[in-house]
């Protein structure tokens, strides 16, 4: 009897131990760990638009001052219509949907960015799908998080695969809508030659995060196309809406 | 030669030896199979996997040690596994706060540490019945006969799967355009089954078994 009792007192007393070391960890650590989260995202769609390069390091005050002087953050409709944000719900939904807008000096919009959450293979991918004002050309592609296999899917965070993205296109050669997709192996090799502007090449051994990927790129491009045609079709827009923050000059 | 002999028969020694050659925990124990395929296609990775291995099982065999003689027998696995997972969660909560970049490197290898046989067989085998240091020593010395076999096979299969160390290309161009390929299967799992027995067969031979 007295054996299970102390069985049950060590228990009892390891459990509290261990919880209270892991919320102290936790909750002590969390405002740390929220910030190199946030820094790490603005250095991600910093890097999508090019204003980062991938072979410097860089602290945490240079991304947040160029993130704060060159983007800015906006929540638009279906039809690219600036939504303010006292009537936005925060979260992203189907008819919300945030992009960040990337400004250069004079004041001219060189490029947005839509944030990628797709499923992989294993969890979900996030990322930054950066596209320049024509709204047709890739300007860059970053992930930030995902749980793809390391060395296998893994590779999607890997420098190769992201430059990939940069200049291909989404639209087909007569201005249709087509997406980027991952193709299997070498695009080169795999896919026809005027197809190749739509496709990255894919990695080895990694066939199905590349299926996912394309996917769910497809999907969130379909729902922010009609802001991508809205930039394509600047000019006619700024006509009759001068005071959307792209067509201010 | 005699100081050499002297060294040998501690039990330091012998607690930090025997994992790495003798009684490695992957090629004759055959633990940790499962972490050993999945980080071993490129050198990199098995690398950051074995010093996050070994730094874990050195200090929750350690930690396991120190309270061996208040665990309850009958709830010591569970005690193990509660000791082991939260040093695991708080190593990686500092990490997350303060080398943000090596935690996103570590992401997928903490669950896989938890996971690992080797960690829950050493706190088992050895600390529940040695004292701190000693099980402390096992630790890095599993640690690193753990890391010894990810490392050769990890070598292997980049080089021959991708033609690279380290990520850089050490197989000329000149090769590739004579018609030489990189060999695909090695990115796969499975390889690194063909060659970690070819590695236990090896170690047989050397041993002379």
């Amino acid at each position: 009897m007295s054996e299970s009792i102390r069985t049950l007192l060590f228990s009892v007393v390891l459990c509290l131990i261990c919880g209270t070391l892991l919320t102290a960890a936790s909750s002590g650590l969390k405002e740390i760990q929220q910030k190199n989260m946030t820094i790490d995202q603005r250095k991600n769609i910093l890097q999508s638009v090019g204003l980062v390069k991938t072979d410097r390091q860089y602290t945490g005050d240079e991304i947040n001052r160029t993130f704060e002087q060159k983007i800015s953050r906006l929540v638009v409709d279906q039809t690219g219509s600036v939504i303010p944000s006292s009537e936005t719900g925060g979260a992203k939904s189907e008819t919300e949907l945030p992009i960040y807008l990337y400004t250069n000096e004079d004041k001219q919009v060189e490029a947005y960015v839509i944030p990628i959450d797709t499923r992989g293979l294993w969890g979900k991918i996030y990322g930054y799908l950066a596209l320049k004002s024509d709204g047709a050309t890739i300007s860059g592609f970053t992930i930030y998080k995902h749980s793809e296999t390391p060395g296998l899917g893994g590779e999607i965070e890997q420098n190769w695969f992201q430059r990939n993205f940069v200049g291909k296109k989404i639209i087909g050669p007569e201005g249709e809508f087509v997406s980027i997709a991952v193709a299997k192996g070498k695009a080169d090799d795999s896919v026809p030659k005027d197809r190749r502007p739509n496709y990255v090449d894919g990695i080895s051994g990694a066939t199905l995060t590349g299926k996912f990927l394309t996917q769910g790129l497809k999907e969130i491009l379909t729902s922010y196309e009609g802001v991508s045609v809205t930039f394509r079709n600047t000019k006619e827009y700024c006509k009759t809406n001068k005071e959307t923050p792209w067509c201010r000059k | 030669m005699v100081s050499k002999m002297k060294i040998r028969n501690t039990k330091i020694y012998k607690a930090f030896a025997n994992p790495v050659w003798g009684n490695n925990p992957i090629s004759i124990q055959m633990l940790g199979i499962c972490s050993a395929l999945a980080v071993t296609v490129q050198l990199k990775t098995a690398i950051v996997m074995s010093l996050s291995m070994t730094f874990v099982v050195a200090f929750s065999s350690m930690t396991v040690s120190l309270m061996r003689k208040i665990i309850p027998r009958n709830i010591r696995i569970l005690t193990e596994l509660a000791i082991i997972a939260t040093l695991v969660i708080l190593a990686d909560e500092f990490l997350r706060a303060y080398f943000y970049d090596i935690s996103k490197q570590l992401s997928i290898f903490v669950g896989l540490i938890i996971t690992n046989c080797i960690v829950m067989g050493r706190a088992e085998a050895f600390a529940l019945s040695n004292p701190p240091h000693l099980a402390f020593v096992d630790g890095l010395g599993n640690g690193a006969g753990y890391g010894g076999v990810l490392v050769t096979v990890a070598f292997i299969r980049e080089l021959l799967g991708s033609g690279k160390i380290f990520g850089f290309r050490v197989i000329p161009e000149s090769v590739y355009a004579a018609g030489y390929e990189d060999m695909g299967f090695m990115l796969l799992a499975p390889a690194a089954f063909i060659i970690i027995g070819l590695l236990v067969w090896l170690q047989k031979v050397l041993a002379g078994e």
